[in-house]
């Protein structure tokens, strides 16, 4: 059997019986689009009307993925320039790749970009057991410490949105992204008429870039390096001031201690990296491309990632600690899938431990899938 | 609950509605003939070339206040109205625009300063909420007023300067909390479109004749400044003359720095066949397909829009920024050169 028609399969089983796709607010004006198997390219430009036309298409085309767009247009058929853009709804990514851990490489396995032969991850310099090629493409297993990381930047995220931004608790739609990582939908209107640019500014709050050492009451005394605190008027009371004042222990009634930070750290501009260092590393790390773009299309929620065969599903705010996607987005059927290894590898899923060293396995379709998503298997 | 504006507020902020109910009520148009208004109509005159000259009007009487006579104030302003609408001027009304919006914000950012009683609040709320649809809230701190976060953000964004960014805000639960002259500040552009708007759409019947022939006055004195003259490059900026050097040396150029030349030559005015020929270098010329593109880009064909010239800051992301020290903290490569000494 032909690898993607043995995936094609188990996702049309789970398009037929399955109860989480979610129907986006105002179906009507978003456009969708879809890739297929063994195909290039995306199916754009596409339009629903209800939940049941939706459906339909999900389980005649079984698609390898399914997008939705954050925007609502006016003729979400037509081509970009004439759609008419109405809004979009205020989206985030947080792809576990970007947090650059350093488990990454422990389960990074190099795919041959010559003869397309799986090597176990390797920490020195790559070539191909198979063929010496030199060039390889990698798949990431996600391990714990993946997951745990970008839960924690989930966790920062909501943190902001709630506490910076007022957005209230029931319209933030977490979801894991149905790879290695979680997407955010947020569902407040008043964000929907912001411009690529408003959303930038967004980002750069979000992200901790670009405080000022001014912001905090740090000024360049003029033509030298050499730094005075005067606090601003407005105070240290909110946002990235109080964060920022509370990380380094400042306290607004006295000058005393930034000056001397700033001294030990070797004046003005010295002190500017390092705040900017700081802010950083506190702010959450946020796909900005995802949520800049107010005409993309996104993953639609409740549909499977080809990347992996797990879905992208609902994360209740209050579950997150407790959320384990290859157990909860893990819900592909249990039919026995025969399968050609190309690699050893110790996952576990849906609370099975998989420890395959041998080359042919049959193995339970969510299992099997999974391992043919990432590229370390084929149908036998 | 309809607010009783007093005539000292309409003498600050004239462009309100009540401003032209005001005068609609107390004043017969044929009355503005009559020579005791004359002097108004010169005032008016001096305000607007005041302006057109990018400075502020600010006309002190002997004891040093703006404003002395609220209704000569607003009939000054309606008479500045009514000049610039006949005068037609485009840079004449924008400026004029700006400048009242300027002045306008600095009585404005006066008024959110003082004291907030209920009737002054009830006001500045009203004009937060007429003119730009937005709700103003004074904060717990009462020095600060705070606006929601997303109004703030689509008037803000567009500010170079970084301490508007909103990571160097004081941001809380949905919230900004800014001082009162940053509040006015956030919404100026804004206030001058409105100005720009209310002239633009305005309807005048009859005109005293007074301010007939001051508007023949001003035409003849503002007219030779603002003639259309296409914009004299004599130096091309550093990007654009890399863009140039690659393309005649016959080298491929990415697409970004062809939609940098194409912007920027149609910004200084250059005609689509000219700018089409500059492309007849590239490797892949196709002289249709680049005329469509470029046409697309002038805004004639296509979405209609017209492109401008990409901004340093995104060309530095392009690595196609190759600044010497005469670009002289520009933000757009259309400034070069064009900087006044």
């Amino acid at each position: 059997m032909i690898t993607s028609e043995a995936v094609r399969s188990a996702f049309r089983e789970y398009y037929f019986r399955q109860k989480l796709v979610e129907v986006p607010e105002i179906i009507e004006q978003r456009e969708f689009g879809y890739t297929q198997f063994g195909k290039p390219g995306m199916v754009r430009h596409l339009s629903f009307n209800n939940a049941g036309e939706l459906m339909a298409m999900l389980v005649k085309e079984v698609p390898s993925d399914v997008y939705c767009s954050n925007a609502l247009y006016r003729f979400p058929t037509l081509p970009m320039q004439e759609k008419q853009w109405q809004g979009a709804d205020l989206i985030f990514d947080i792809d576990g790749k970007d947090l650059h851990l350093p488990c990454m490489s422990d389960h990074s396995y190099p795919v041959c970009s010559n003869c397309g032969h799986v090597s176990h991850p390797a920490e020195k310099e790559y070539t191909c057991s198979a063929c010496s090629g030199k060039k390889a493409s990698y798949v990431s297993i996600p391990c714990t410490k993946c997951i745990e990381g970008s839960k924690k930047e989930a966790a920062r995220l909501v943190e902001f949105l709630i506490g910076d931004l007022g957005i209230a608790k029931e319209n933030i739609y977490l979801y894991f992204s149905g790879n290695n990582g979680f997407h955010f939908h947020v569902s407040d209107e008043s964000y929907r008429p912001l411009d690529s640019q408003a959303r930038s500014d967004l980002v750069g709050y979000l992200a901790g870039v670009g405080l000022i050492a001014e912001s905090i009451g740090v000024r360049r005394s003029p033509g030298s390096d050499l730094a005075f605190v005067k606090f601003p008027r407005s105070g240290l009371g909110y946002g990235w001031r109080k964060r920022v004042a509370e990380k380094l222990d400042i306290k607004a009634s006295s000058t005393v201690r930034l000056t001397n930070i700033i001294r030990e750290k070797g004046g003005y501009s010295a002190f500017k990296t390092e705040l900017d260092r700081i802010t950083r590393q506190m702010g959450v790390k946020i796909d900005p491309q995802v949520t800049t773009d107010v005409h993309r299309v996104f993953r639609l929620p409740g549909t499977l990632n080809s990347k992996s065969g797990l879905a992208k599903v609902r994360c209740d705010l209050e579950k997150l600690e407790s959320f384990d996607p290859l157990e909860d987005a893990c819900l592909l059927g249990s039919t026995k899938l025969k399968i050609r290894m190309k690699t050893h590898v110790k996952v576990r899923l849906r609370g099975q431990t998989f420890n395959i060293s041998k080359e042919e396995a049959e193995l339970p379709a969510f299992a099997a899938v999974y391992f043919m998503c990432k590229g370390i298997a084929e149908a036998a | 609950m309809p607010l009783d504006i007093g005539k000292a507020d309409l003498a600050k902020y004239p462009f309100l509605n009540e401003a032209t109910e005001y005068v609609r009520k107390y004043l017969d148009m044929e009355e503005l003939d009559r020579p005791e208004y004359r002097h108004l109509v010169d005032r008016a005159s001096e305000r607007i070339v005041t302006e057109v000259n990018g400075k502020k009007y600010d006309r002190r009487n002997e004891y040093g206040r703006e404003i002395d006579d609220y209704d000569k104030e607003i009939i000054t302003f309606l008479f500045t109205f009514m000049i610039v609408k006949t005068l037609g001027i485009e840079p004449v009304l924008r400026k004029y625009a700006l400048f009242e919006a300027m002045r306008a914000e600095g009585f404005l950012s006066k008024d959110l300063s003082l004291e907030p009683t209920e009737i002054r609040l009830s006001l500045l709320r009203k004009i937060f909420q007429e003119l730009f649809g937005v709700t103003i809230q004074i904060g717990e701190d009462a020095r600060f007023y705070k606006v929601k976060v997303t109004d703030y953000l689509k008037r803000a964004s567009p500010f170079h300067e970084e301490e508007w960014k909103l990571i160097n805000r004081q941001v809380n639960n949905g919230y900004v909390y800014l001082h009162p002259d940053e509040t006015v500040r956030l919404f100026r552009s804004e206030l001058s479109g409105l100005i720009y708007k209310r002239i633009k759409v305005m309807n005048l019947q009859t005109l005293p004749s007074s301010v007939k022939s001051k508007v023949e006055e001003l035409r003849t004195s503002l007219t030779p400044r603002f003639e259309y003259s296409s914009i004299q490059v004599k130096e091309y900026p550093p990007c654009i003359k890399h863009a140039i050097d690659l393309m005649n040396k016959g080298e491929n150029l990415p697409h970004s720095a062809r939609l940098l030349l194409a912007t920027y030559m149609l910004a200084i005015g250059k005609p689509i066949d000219e700018i089409v020929g500059m492309f007849k270098n590239a490797p892949d010329f196709n002289e249709r397909i680049t005329r469509y593109q470029v046409e697309h880009l002038a805004g004639s064909k296509g979405s209609r829009t017209k492109y401008s010239v990409p901004s340093c800051d995104k060309l530095r992301t392009e690595n196609l920024c190759f600044a010497t020290k005469d670009c002289d903290g520009i933000i757009n490569p259309i400034q070069f050169g064009r900087r006044r000494n």
